[in-house]
């Protein structure tokens, strides 16, 4: 307990003292370019807030408690489906595509179309909270759960007892670091998923306030909810975090480091399972909607969607009309996709290669991780303008953080045994990064960069949302607007299919490039 | 069972591994009650046959019969005990904590006094509440023994049990713990790779070739029970440890480690 007070005085002093310093370059910056619209000095920010205090404190309530209740329901469904897995191991592959669909569903055409299902309320808000934390913990959850060596249930099987007893006495116990590490990473997430669906539309709550003080152009408004959505974010990690803590004992784990899913047998195999994949998917479409008896004009099933993209009388445009919105996310994702990854794995190594730096950064970029850089995206959009340089800016933010933290982690699971040698022979720090740590980045890396897919066209679609007015996000604000529910529920499939797609082929390439470098990490 | 040990036959075992062939079918029977030391070079293959007894492995060929049943009917009344090469003690669990694992394992009613007193004779009296990350390699592997113990069971297999054991303290629990076993009659199969340590402990030596493994010297050891260190000291004993050694087709009294 003293231990844990001191490191926490000791963290204290440099942290206070650069939020100090920030702070004033911030006011600084903010003097200096008085004018331009961009940047509003803290003290304006803070004499804004002041003045509508109950205002803010009301729709930080509103989102904060959509956000609670999606962080319980997405991480609830997600042991559920880490539960199922561990005790029907056949069901793992299906369970964990699906999961990964729903992270990889547009939050942006998502959301109006749960908006119309759902009516009025926070509905919407909950439901987009719960996917965007879901398969994050989910992953954890799994890897946790086989994280045990196999030494502890060889000793549950020789007294001839089963899963449920391997489960209950090893596997729950030996998960909980890996629960805690992605219940951590879940908290801003549910914050950033119900900003997004107050985006599309709700009544209250931050992510209202911050889209109307950014159509204002109300700089020191928009920097305000920017910042309380931001320290809203920081603190749900550091309270999970501080409450993981006091639960588990040991250090969290690096989950991030998960070897890609086996692949199945010959190619033939492969399709057939992506085929049987996408036929469950289809039906659980078709069966959610029948179920429920939603009404065709707004529920749209897979027949609709087919219909009206490829049979339909005004089909053709109606395709042309997507992928050139397609296209021009996808001319802002990638770049910023690239960019993020770049600069994350670049920041990493010359991090490593001047390590006293990295000490101060790495708290610091986890900090920062932590924020929805996306809650901040009108910031950006303030600071980079309504063009194509604003919206690359905001994909790379938003992949640039966990990227860094991914590769940094990474890096620190180099054995000492190995930098140990590369120093006892004084060779360059270069050297040892070159043979040593950025081969032990690599599994890190990689599973950072199939998460970052997601995240990019969530970043690339919200940004065209709320700035750029072009692209898929410009497309289904207006579709949302005319209640174009066809086009609402085409885009959804064809995002999400193309995110499965880059999420599969970022795979085969992991798997190919492990095999040579790291084989030990493929099981 | 438990009244009565049981006898282990191995009956054409194979065991591979892919392509990869660890055993060749094997006879073999361990008489009921009594300690068989199974030596060999590294890789051959004991822990292997270890696992297939305790029915952790599946054979490719061949058959395990315990006393007449199969291994998992064997794990199911909770009578087979089995100490890994690796202390396989649960991190969040004292000491203690892990020895009663075993019981609850085992369905044996909870038994605080004997879990204590198996523990003091391991040597670890007064680390009851010590988690494993706290303990030594050697106090672990000891924490394991007591694990293993603690449920009386009719057949114990252990895997290099003291080999991260210090000298001083394994030449104790060489003379120590086997009363405990031996005095119930439990038929034992130990793996090692000290030789001086397979002539103190068994009643029976087989030593192995390279893999796949086969059987090249089945040496009984016919030097008086209860062994006490002097027995280090004989002639009879320096003859076994001698004879062993060149079964293993070198000198020394210890297998290089792995
Ligand atoms: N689960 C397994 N899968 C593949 N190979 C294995 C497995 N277990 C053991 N082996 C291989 O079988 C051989 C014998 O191993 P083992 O029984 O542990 O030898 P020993 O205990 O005699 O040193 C080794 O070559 C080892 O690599
Ligand atoms: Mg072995």
């Amino acid at each position: 307990m003293r231990g844990a007070l001191e490191a926490m005085t000791r963290g204290a002093g440099p942290a206070l003292a650069s939020t100090l310093g920030l702070l004033l370059l911030w006011q600084a910056l903010a003097m200096a370019t008085a004018g331009a619209w961009i940047l509003a000095s803290p003290l304006a920010v803070l004499d804004w807030a002041a003045e509508r205090a109950g205002l803010l404190t009301r729709a930080t309530a509103v989102t904060l408690g959509a956000a609670a209740q999606g962080f319980l329901w997405g991480n609830l469904a997600a042991m559920l489906l880490a539960l199922v897995s561990v005790l029907v191991p056949r069901s793992e592959r299906v369970l964990s595509a699906l999961s990964l669909l729903a992270f990889c569903l547009p939050l942006v055409a998502t959301g109006p179309i749960l908006r119309v299902l759902y009516g009025p309320g926070t509905g919407p808000q909950v439901t987009l909270a719960a996917l965007a934390c879901c398969y994050t913990t989910h992953v954890a959850l799994l890897v946790g759960l086989r994280a045990a060596p196999p030494g502890w249930l060889d000793l549950i099987r020789s007294y001839g007892r089963g899963r449920v007893t391997a489960l209950l006495q090893v596997r729950a116990m030996a998960a909980l670091p890996y629960l805690a590490a992605g219940l951590q990473i879940a908290a801003p997430a549910a914050i950033l998923g119900a900003m997004v669906g107050e985006f599309t539309g709700a009544e209250r709550g931050l992510g209202v306030l911050i889209l109307r003080t950014l159509r204002g152009l109300d700089v020191a408004g928009t920097w305000a909810i920017g910042g309380i959505a931001a320290a809203a974010a920081i603190a749900a990690h550091a309270a999970v975090g501080a409450l993981a803590r006091r639960v588990t004992r040991a250090p969290p784990p690096v989950i991030l480091a998960v070897a890609p899913p086996r692949p199945g047998r010959g190619p033939l195999a492969r399709l057939a399972g992506a085929a049987g994949l996408i036929l469950l998917v289809l039906a659980l479409w078709w069966a959610a909607m029948e179920a429920a008896g939603l009404p065709a004009f707004f529920a749209k099933r897979p027949g609709d969607v087919w219909a009206y993209l490829a049979t339909g009388p005004a089909a053709g445009l109606h395709r042309a009309q997507l992928l050139g919105a397609l296209g021009q996310t996808l001319a802002i994702a990638l770049p910023g996709y690239l960019a993020g990854l770049a600069l994350g794995v670049g920041i990493a190594a010359a991090l490593v290669l001047a390590p006293r730096v990295a000490g101060v950064a790495m708290p610091l970029a986890i900090a920062l991780r932590s924020i929805p850089i996306l809650a901040t995206a009108p910031l950006i959009v303030l600071a980079l303008g309504r063009g194509a340089a604003g919206g690359i800016a905001i994909v790379a933010a938003m992949i640039f953080f966990p990227t860094l933290v991914a590769c940094l982690q990474g890096m620190r699971q180099t054995p000492a045994a190995v930098t140990d040698i590369f120093d006892s022979y004084g060779a360059p720090r270069l050297t040892r990064l070159i043979h040593a740590q950025a081969p032990a980045m690599l599994p890190a890396f990689f599973a950072s960069a199939r998460m970052a897919v997601p995240a990019a066209i969530l970043a690339a679609t919200t940004a065209e949302w709320l700035a750029t007015g072009r692209g898929l996000g410009a497309l289904m604000a207006t579709v949302a607007s005319t209640s174009d529910y066809g086009m609402l529920w085409s885009a959804t499939a064809l995002i999400a299919s193309v995110a499965m797609l880059a999420w599969a082929g970022l795979a085969r390439i992991e798997r190919a490039v492990l095999a040579r470098a790291a084989p030990e990490q493929l099981s | 069972m438990a009244d009565t040990p049981p006898e282990v036959v191995c009956r054409d075992l194979a065991c591979r591994f892919g392509e990869l062939e660890v055993l060749a079918p094997l006879d073999l029977t361990f008489a009921a009650g009594q300690t068989t030391a199974l030596v060999g070079p590294s890789g051959c293959g004991k822990s292997t046959l270890l696992r297939l007894v305790a029915g952790l492995e599946t054979p490719s060929a061949g058959a395990v019969r315990i006393g007449g049943q199969s291994p998992s009917a064997v794990q199911r009344q909770g009578d087979l005990a089995i100490a890994f090469q690796e202390a396989a003690l649960l991190p969040w669990r004292s000491l203690r904590g892990n020895v009663r694992l075993a019981l609850r394992l085992a369905r044996r009613p909870d038994d605080p006094a004997a879990v204590d007193r198996l523990i003091d004779l391991v040597g670890l009296t007064g680390f009851g509440e010590a988690r494993p990350a706290e303990l030594s390699g050697g106090m672990r592997q000891r924490a394991t023994i007591a694990r293993c113990l603690v449920t009386e069971p009719a057949l114990l297999l252990l895997d290099e049990p003291f080999g991260a054991v210090d000298e001083l303290t394994r030449l104790r629990l060489n003379l120590d713990l086997p009363r405990l076993w031996q005095a119930r009659g439990t038929t034992t199969l130990l793996v090692t790779h000290s030789v001086s340590e397979a002539v103190l402990l068994a009643d029976r030596i087989l030593v192995f070739s390279d893999r796949p493994a086969r059987v090249v010297a089945d040496i009984p050891v016919d030097l008086p029970q209860p062994r006490a260190a002097a027995v280090t000291e004989s002639l009879p004993y320096r003859r076994l440890v001698a004879r062993v050694s060149d079964a293993l087709g070198g000198g020394g009294g210890r297998l290089a480690a792995e």
